[in-house]
């Protein structure tokens, strides 16, 4: 199979002096692939989040290279790489960061409008996606008329509309009660599996980790293990 | 459409603080416009003083008479240059005179004057002599039956002379050949008041004034009155290319230290108006700037889902644009019927005011389209100024750092 998510001694190093320098992500290669529920997980401060974050091109490594299907973003920049985010990656945060004054249908819609898709296909997805996340028929609520679920099923659907190769999720049940945590955790399953996307977690709650198929260890900003389940 | 949508709620976000930097943008743009009408009011009706009261549009003179007036620099042919100025469909109207300067005597007392020839018909189609005459009536051509022309006199000369109507009137001056001319009139008209700037000047018919200078047929100055005022300096160009031996000059030249100084007073207010606008910028840079601090985390999410910088940028302009085309919008609605009031009725003034040295005693404004649009563009494009650099620290902010933030 091939790789969708190849890191090769990718770094990311915070601080200039040798002796204050924070070492968040240190020579990390690891290879994902298509379709995969991988977790990284480990404690607060060992570089999941980092990592997740020079994964999705949002942070630039310090050295090292990261690919999606085979492009290195670490070399692209501006609006380039705001396109192949747009494009390639969907992102499901801790806080949801939904944009507030839009409605659910809105959030949702949003990244097709800057993808320029026509107005009735458009139209046609955020039905659709509502409908995956059950959220039929509260499409037209503000996130503040959302319990914190619904409004992380809103992020998933956003995540997802565009139909990108890759989701990245950091800690998306954190904020979530238990209940809440599982029925969104066993959605996100089934989307995996119904469309064949990769999804990536950072994580260190247990209910992730049972579900994946994938466990990567980390501790102070270098793989402890890879464990394939 | 959406990033309309998102930019049009981002402003009702913080209702409280869009509505104060609307209202001092509204007030910023009533201000300014009232300031405008105020200023173009008082200078067109300053402009509309002097050119009906002698100055008219455009001057024709001989070479430098309007520098350096003699009384031999003089206009040889009114009567064709009168047929060409008669065929142009942009000239109202237009007059003849003759200017010199004289001692005015009665029985008793004695006076400088300056005498004035005027084309009696002309002159009132194209000054507005006629309504300055206090008392007796505009005068005639002709003789009397004795044999005298009739004059009008300023009110300060008839009070120094201590003469009246019916009375007579002995000039005294230089003749264009060189000899003495003197000759009796009778005074049949007194003209404004002891104020008046024509306090002192004798108005004789055309005839009588080249007869008394021995200037027969000739004239010192045509001064025409155009159908727009806007087009003197334009129309000015074109006689001069026609008259190539005659100067022609428009009534900015003629009346140059009016117009410099109302050009002075002009960028007083204009500077006036520029601190208005400085202070309104103030509000909405401030606004701005709370409003991009704010929301770092949500740009961050917005660059983290795949918007471009340039995208984000172009939100913060959406949003200052739509801000202040509402506030300029709501500022519009209230000058409107303001300015239309001030135009229409205006007020006294409690103290005449100088403007461009002439006393005014009533205010009115100027209702045009410049009064609006000039303010309109200068609030609306100072604060889509402000949004760029505030937009651009908002798209370059890093998704990582900004998703950090609280």
């Amino acid at each position: 199979m091939t790789a969708v998510i190849s890191t090769n001694e990718v770094c990311r190093y915070f601080g200039d002096e040798e002796e204050t320098m924070v070492k968040a992500v240190d020579r990390v290669s690891i290879e994902i692939e298509r379709g995969e529920f991988t977790a990284i997980v480990g404690p607060s401060g060992s570089g999941k989040t980092t990592l997740l974050h020079l994964i999705g091109g949002l942070d630039n490594p310090t050295s090292g290279s990261v690919e999606l299907s085979g492009t290195n973003i670490a070399e692209m920049s501006g609006a380039i790489l705001s396109d192949f985010r747009r494009d390639h990656i969907g992102f499901i945060f801790q806080s949801y960061n939904l944009i507030p004054v839009f409605s659910a249908e809105e959030n949702i819609e949003y990244i097709m409008l800057l993808q320029g898709v026509e107005a009735s296909e458009r139209k046609r997805r955020v039905a659709e996606m509502l409908e995956q996340v059950g959220l039929e028929g509260l499409g037209s609520r503000r996130p503040n008329k959302l319990s914190g679920g619904q409004q992380q099923r809103v992020a998933i659907a956003r995540a997802m509309v565009s139909h990108p190769e890759i989701i990245l999720a950091d800690e998306p049940t954190a904020n979530l009660d238990s209940k809440t945590g599982i029925a969104l955790l066993d959605l996100m399953k089934e989307l995996n599996e119904k469309h064949n996307m990769t999804f990536v977690f950072s994580t260190h709650d247990d209910k992730i980790m049972t579900r994946a198929g994938r466990l990567i260890h980390m501790m102070d900003g270098e793989i402890e293990s890879d464990e394939v389940k | 459409m959406l990033l309309l949508k998102l930019a049009f709620r981002n402003i009702f976000r913080q209702r409280r603080r869009s509505l104060l930097t609307a209202i001092s943008m509204a007030g910023g743009y009533i201000l300014c416009t009232f300031s405008f009408s105020l200023s173009e009011g008082s200078y067109n009706n300053a402009i509309s003083f002097f050119t009906l009261d002698h100055t008219g549009h455009v001057q024709i003179h001989k070479e430098d008479y309007l520098q350096r007036p003699k009384i031999h620099k003089t206009i040889d042919d009114p009567e064709q240059l009168s047929e060409i100025l008669d065929s142009r469909e942009d000239i109202a109207a237009h007059t003849l005179r003759v200017f010199a300067p004289g001692i005015a005597y009665s029985d008793t007392d004695n006076s400088p004057a300056q005498i004035i020839g005027v084309d009696l018909e002309r002159e009132r189609t194209t000054s507005t002599l006629e309504q300055k005459v206090s008392s007796g009536s505009y005068i005639g051509s002709d003789l009397d039956s004795d044999g005298y022309y009739s004059a009008m006199i300023g009110a300060g000369l008839a009070n120094s002379l201590n003469i009246g109507l019916g009375d007579e009137l002995i000039l005294i001056s230089q003749g264009a050949d060189g000899s003495v001319a003197n000759d009796i009139y009778i005074v049949n008209g007194i003209i404004g008041n002891r104020d008046s700037p024509d306090r002192n000047t004798v108005f004789l018919p055309l005839v009588a004034a080249q007869e008394f200078l021995s200037m027969y047929g000739r004239v010192h100055e045509v001064s025409i009155l155009l159908n727009d005022e806007g087009d003197s300096r334009s129309e000015a160009s074109l006689l001069q290319e026609e008259l190539q031996d005659l100067s022609v000059a428009p009534w900015q030249v003629v009346e140059s230290t009016f117009y410099q100084s109302m050009q002075t007073d002009k960028q007083g207010n204009n500077f006036s108006m520029g601190v208005i606008v400085f202070l309104v910028f103030v509000g909405v840079l401030n606004t701005v700037l709370m409003s991009v601090l704010e929301r770092t985390r949500e740009f961050g999410v917005l660059k983290a889902i795949g918007s471009r910088p340039t995208k984000i940028a172009l939100m913060i302009t959406l949003e200052t644009g739509l801000l202040a085309s509402l506030s300029v919008l709501m500022g519009l609605l209230i000058s409107l019927p303001l300015i239309g009031w001030f135009t229409a009725v205006g007020f006294e003034l409690a103290q005449p005011m100088d403007v461009g040295g002439i006393v005014m005693s009533h205010m009115t404004g100027e209702m045009s389209f410049y009064v609006f649009a000039i303010p309109l563009a200068l609030i609306v494009l100072f604060a889509l100024l402000i949004s760029i650099p505030t937009g651009i620290r908002a798209a370059r902010i890093s998704p990582t750092e900004a998703m950090r933030s609280t």
